[in-house]
């Protein structure tokens, strides 16, 4: 049996004990003094429309300095198809998605109410990559050649069509073949002489594996709209400021890589796995000429999206069957939103 | 293996009328889904959209075109199960040593998902019709394969016996007892291999094609199209309810046997 003297002691520890818990959880209630009120963050959804890659840089670097926190987003990264973040944004699912310039016009011909609201890429990456001894030095020589490309839907068929309107030929003075997404393995095994894909992959990949190609990339031709970042119609008229937050947000993203492509490759280790195992000599051939589409360095400025390339795209794409009527461009883009 | 004096049944088709009745029923639900959610068209259609268009496509010719080329890989791919799956299923059946021998390279070509081999096939084989009929073949044979063996294998020892008493040659008890024998085990891996055809199809088209319906449900998806994805899904379950149909129609035929036996063949809406 315990002396009374012991549990004296054992009493004033209990009281000392539980004095001390509710102090904590008092101090645990009451924000810090020192801390000013921030605005809980947003958590959403951003559909990228491909897999993880350096050329995202902008993205991750805006996660990586806190750009997209100060704006108020927690950003998730989500791969998914392109057309499934149309089909989201135009719902009111996600807020953002990161779409084409084409995605948005055939959108919208179906009656999806999305809107593109900055431009990142100003150039369009779509590029015909022929092997040297093919002879395609211009568009012209793509007369009776036998192409490969992914299939007769998206940027690659759009881009291929308008280098062969730009030539004045048709669809029917050459030979497309749906290859999926091996254009290297078909050009490097011979299955076709020319295939069709993007200036940042493709060419890159091939002239490392010591193939001789030529390229010839759609945007020293035409100008055609290109990828950049969608919303709906629905947050512009209810949510602009988190429009414009969000817009602005990327928008540093994207000048710092630009001004520091170091540090979109150092950002980007983070969000592409393995990247850091990969050439880095390769990644930043990568994302340099991504640079020189994302920005002409001239008119249009930064992240704003060109409205004569927008109405090639319209056009081309009525002229293709794709859009079933004349669209309304000045509904379909907007610049308001970038710095 | 006595002859029955009793009259073949007549074949007759079977009800419908359960099958009608859920179909009907789904097609209310989904129609109830569309109306009630509030859910845009270009996420789900109503089956009055989807309707109209498929009629839109009929009548152009477009859905017609691509069912077409996508009926024809199936059955190409299919006829080449059968032909590849049941006689090495047979052979199989016959050497242990033979199916020790090829087990780790059947399991194997089963255990690899047919959406990460197909980029591989159309790469080696190009992304003509030849790489869809492959990885239809690929996807059949196995349960042709797998019937056949167990089917024959099924052959109880005494039977063998019996008609090797009675003088028969290899090929007569081929003919006369292991085939009869292993028809039903064979038609139960045709049902499934049938169905399963349009699935590898439907695969190889998604990746690389420029026809077919596995390409309309891509480029329609592309557009934005989705009462088009509709109908090109919907046109696939009708091709792979049509061929299940057609090999339980071949079965019931076929195995006339079980009818004159009072073992009536299970068909769909018959008890």
């Amino acid at each position: 049996m315990l002396a009374f003297s012991s549990l004296r002691r054992l009493g004033w520890l209990w009281v000392l004990f539980v004095v001390g818990a509710l102090a904590a959880c008092q101090a645990a209630a009451e924000p810090a003094t020192t801390e000013a009120t921030a605005p809980p963050l947003q958590t959403i959804r951003l559909p990228m429309g491909y897999i993880p890659n350096i050329q995202y840089a902008p993205f991750y670097v805006a996660v990586e300095r806190g750009y997209f926190r100060e704006a108020g987003f927690e950003i998730e990264f989500d791969y998914s198809f392109e057309t499934d973040g149309v089909r989201l944004v135009a719902a009111g699912e996600v807020p953002f998605a990161v779409a084409s310039g084409e995605q948005v016009l055939m959108a919208r011909d179906q009656g999806l109410p999305v809107v593109y609201v900055m431009a990142w890429w100003q150039k369009f990456p779509v590029a015909v990559i022929a092997a040297e001894d093919a002879g395609v030095r211009e568009p012209a020589d793509l007369e009776g050649q036998r192409i490969g490309l992914p299939g007769l839907f998206g940027a690659t068929y759009i881009g291929l069509t308008a280098l062969l309107h730009y030539a004045g030929l048709t669809e029917a003075d050459v030979t497309l073949e749906a290859i999926g997404f091996n254009q290297v393995e078909a050009l490097a095994t011979g299955q076709v002489p020319v295939v069709v894909g993007y200036v940042t992959n493709e060419p890159i990949q091939l002239r490392h594996q010591g193939y001789a190609i030529t390229v010839l990339p759609v945007a020293d031709y035409v100008s055609l709209a290109s990828n950049g970042i969608i919303t709906s119609e629905t947050m512009i008229a209810e949510h602009p400021e988190q429009v414009r937050a969000f817009v602005r947000a990327l928008y540093r993203g994207l000048q710092d890589v630009v001004n520091d492509p170091d540090v979109g490759y150092e950002a980007s280790l983070a969000h592409v796995e393995g990247l850091a195992d990969q050439d880095k000599g390769v990644q930043m051939e990568i994302l340099h000429t991504a640079i020189q589409y994302w920005w002409t360095g001239g008119e249009p400025p930064l992240g704003h999206a060109d409205l004569e390339a927008w109405q090639n795209m319209h056009d081309l794409l009525l002229d293709m069957g794709l859009l079933s009527q004349p669209q309304d461009i000045e509904a379909a883009v907007t610049n308001e939103f970038v710095p | 293996m006595a002859a029955s004096s009793r009259p073949l049944p007549r074949w007759s088709p079977p009800s419908r009328r359960y099958e009608i009745a859920s179909i009907a029923a789904g097609v209310l639900l989904w129609w109830a889904v569309a109306r009630l959610s509030g859910l845009p068209s270009f996420i789900l259609p109503t089956p009055g959209q989807v309707w109209t268009r498929g009629w839109e496509a009929l009548r152009s010719g477009l859905l017609l075109r691509h069912t077409w080329v996508t009926l024809q890989e199936v059955l190409v791919g299919l006829s080449l199960g059968v032909l590849l799956g049941a006689p090495l299923g047979y052979a199989l059946a016959k050497s242990r040593r033979l199916e020790r021998i090829f087990a780790p390279y059947i399991v194997t070509s089963q255990a690899i998902p047919v959406v990460a081999i197909a980029p591989l096939l159309i790469i080696w084989f190009g992304p003509g019709m030849l790489s869809k009929v492959l990885i239809t073949v690929l996807i059949t044979f196995f349960p042709l394969l797998m019937n056949t063996l167990v089917g024959v294998r099924s052959v109880p020892e005494e039977l063998h016996h019996l008609l090797c008493s009675l003088g028969a040659r290899r090929w007569q008890v081929l003919r006369y007892l292991e085939i009869p024998a292993a028809l039903p085990m064979f038609f139960s891996g045709l049902r499934i291999a049938a169905t399963l055809s349009v699935v590898g199809a439907v695969v190889g088209e998604f990746i690389a094609a420029r026809e077919g319906l596995g390409f309309l449900i891509n480029e329609a998806r592309g557009r934005y199209d989705t009462a088009l994805v509709f109908v090109g899904v919907l046109t696939l379950m009708a091709l792979a309810l049509s061929l299940y149909a057609a090999v339980r129609y071949a079965e019931s035929r076929l195995l006339y046997w079980q009818r004159r036996n009072g073992q009536a063949v299970v068909t769909p809406g018959r008890r």
